[in-house]
């Protein structure tokens, strides 16, 4: 290392600090204690820098910047926690909302909450809408004593009494189908009319226990109401509760009661 | 509790340097202490992301100066000029002695060199960080800073009208 290099080297070095334990800072300080000339050179650097690092130390740090920036904080801290715990909230109060929502919505509209709802318009409507949709018959027979044995096999209304004009009416089957956790009859039958080819029967007989219905007939004189697009005859006789429905109008359901 | 008293400790062994460090580049009492106090709230929001403890001291400068190129930068697109800086630029520096110019001389002198070079020169003055250090905190390679060091201080001594003895900084091959 010459002179020149020691200067270039020394440029760098800090007095007072861990400057002097770099390698290179060390050799250029001992050359320094050999060459008279850096030794100078040195001196006077050092007090160029040294006057220059006094003016940076002389910048003032202001009385209670620290306890400042300890109790923003702490502010700071608090309004974040406040903004979570309200994130929070208004996130718990949307669910609690849509759950409200959701729960009135299922209340008024919801199919499955109708079936909650035992009332007698509400088990035309389920029975005119199984009618309509088509079904699947359990059982395909026209045997009328079948059908009953059926039904009794699977704990179903069997013992339902028919009127004398649906007594002679022909019988194509029948199914079990489930309300408010009971079993209905469907009992069918073919009036005659003329069908779709798909079709098998076009008057159908549910019968239901009486007391899975709130709002059951008194007696047994047919209430006669249009439910989608078919006219029913709903009357009560015993424990039973009969519906009776077909496409037509009441001089059509009539005919068969 | 006792995250409080961290931070609290953290601010008591940092505040002061960083708060120079501050002022070095801002050279506003008001603009200093929005920037140490913007640093450390980014520290405890931030801060537990830093897996390495050792580098906590690097990572609140580095941080500092970030905030302050990015307000500088706001600034240099909408310039806030004030009246009393709006007249004439600084005096040129009279080749007097050093310890004649004040603070606030020495700093706005260091306002004038290209920005590249101010933050190197605060933090070799403020003798608070190594050179590995400074490395760390402007990101950028160990040669650089000591090149960009050669060139600031040389040129800072040259505005204050000090005389540099040795190699020209411009010279110098680090």
């Amino acid at each position: 290392m010459n002179v020149i290099e020691a200067k270039t080297i020394l440029l760098f070095y800090r007095p007072g600090t861990a400057d002097a334990d770099d390698p290179q800072i060390a050799g250029a300080l001992t050359l320094a204690k050999r060459e008279p000339e850096l030794a100078r050179w040195l001196e006077k650097h050092s007090a160029r820098q040294e006057a220059l690092r006094n003016k940076f130390r002389q910048i003032t740090v202001p009385a209670g910047l620290k306890e400042q920036i300890i109790s923003e904080q702490a502010v700071q801290a608090m309004t974040n926690y406040r903004r979570r715990r309200n994130t929070v909230f208004a996130a718990v109060a949307s669910m609690a909302a849509v759950a409200i929502l959701l729960f009135a919505l299922s209340s008024s509209w919801l199919p499955q909450r109708q079936n909650n709802d035992n009332t007698l318009a509400v088990y035309q409507n389920q029975m005119a809408g199984i009618a309509l949709r088509g079904y699947g018959m359990d059982l395909t027979t026209n045997d009328s004593e079948q059908i009953r044995a059926y039904l009794t096999h699977n704990k179903a209304p069997s013992d339902y009494a028919l009127p004398a004009a649906l007594q002679k009416t022909a019988v194509t089957g029948c199914a079990v189908v489930g309300w408010q956790n009971v079993k209905v009859s469907m009992i069918c039958f073919r009036t005659g009319r003329p069908m779709p080819p798909n079709q098998s029967s076009d008057l159908w007989l549910f019968v239901v226990d009486r007391a899975s219905l709130k709002d059951a007939p008194e007696n047994s004189q047919p209430r006669f109401a249009a439910v989608k697009g078919i006219i029913t005859a709903v009357w009560a006789q015993g424990d039973r509760v009969y519906l009776l429905g077909t496409e037509g109008d009441e001089s059509t359901i009539m005919k068969y009661l | 509790m006792a995250n409080d008293v961290e931070f609290e400790n953290l601010v008591a062994q940092y505040y002061e340097p960083l708060y120079r460090f501050a002022f070095s580049l801002a050279r506003d009492e008001s603009d200093a202490c929005d920037l140490t106090q913007q640093t450390f709230c980014i520290w405890a929001a931030k801060g537990h992301q830093l897996r390495d403890a050792s580098k906590v001291k690097t990572w609140l400068f580095t941080t500092l100066h970030r905030e302050f190129l990015g307000i500088r930068r706001k600034q240099t697109r909408f310039p806030q000029v004030e009246l009393e800086e709006a007249a004439p630029e600084l005096p040129v520096v009279s080749p007097s002695a050093i310890s004649s110019h004040d603070t606030a001389q020495v700093l706005a002198t260091l306002a004038r060199l290209d920005e590249i070079y101010q933050a190197p020169v605060a933090l070799f003055y403020l003798q608070d960080c190594s050179y590995k250090e400074i490395a760390e905190i402007l990101q950028v390679p160990l040669g650089t800073v000591k090149s960009r060091l050669a060139r600031g201080i040389g040129r800072l001594q040259e505005m204050i009208g000090g005389e540099t003895e040795g190699p020209r900084p411009e010279q110098t091959r680090l």
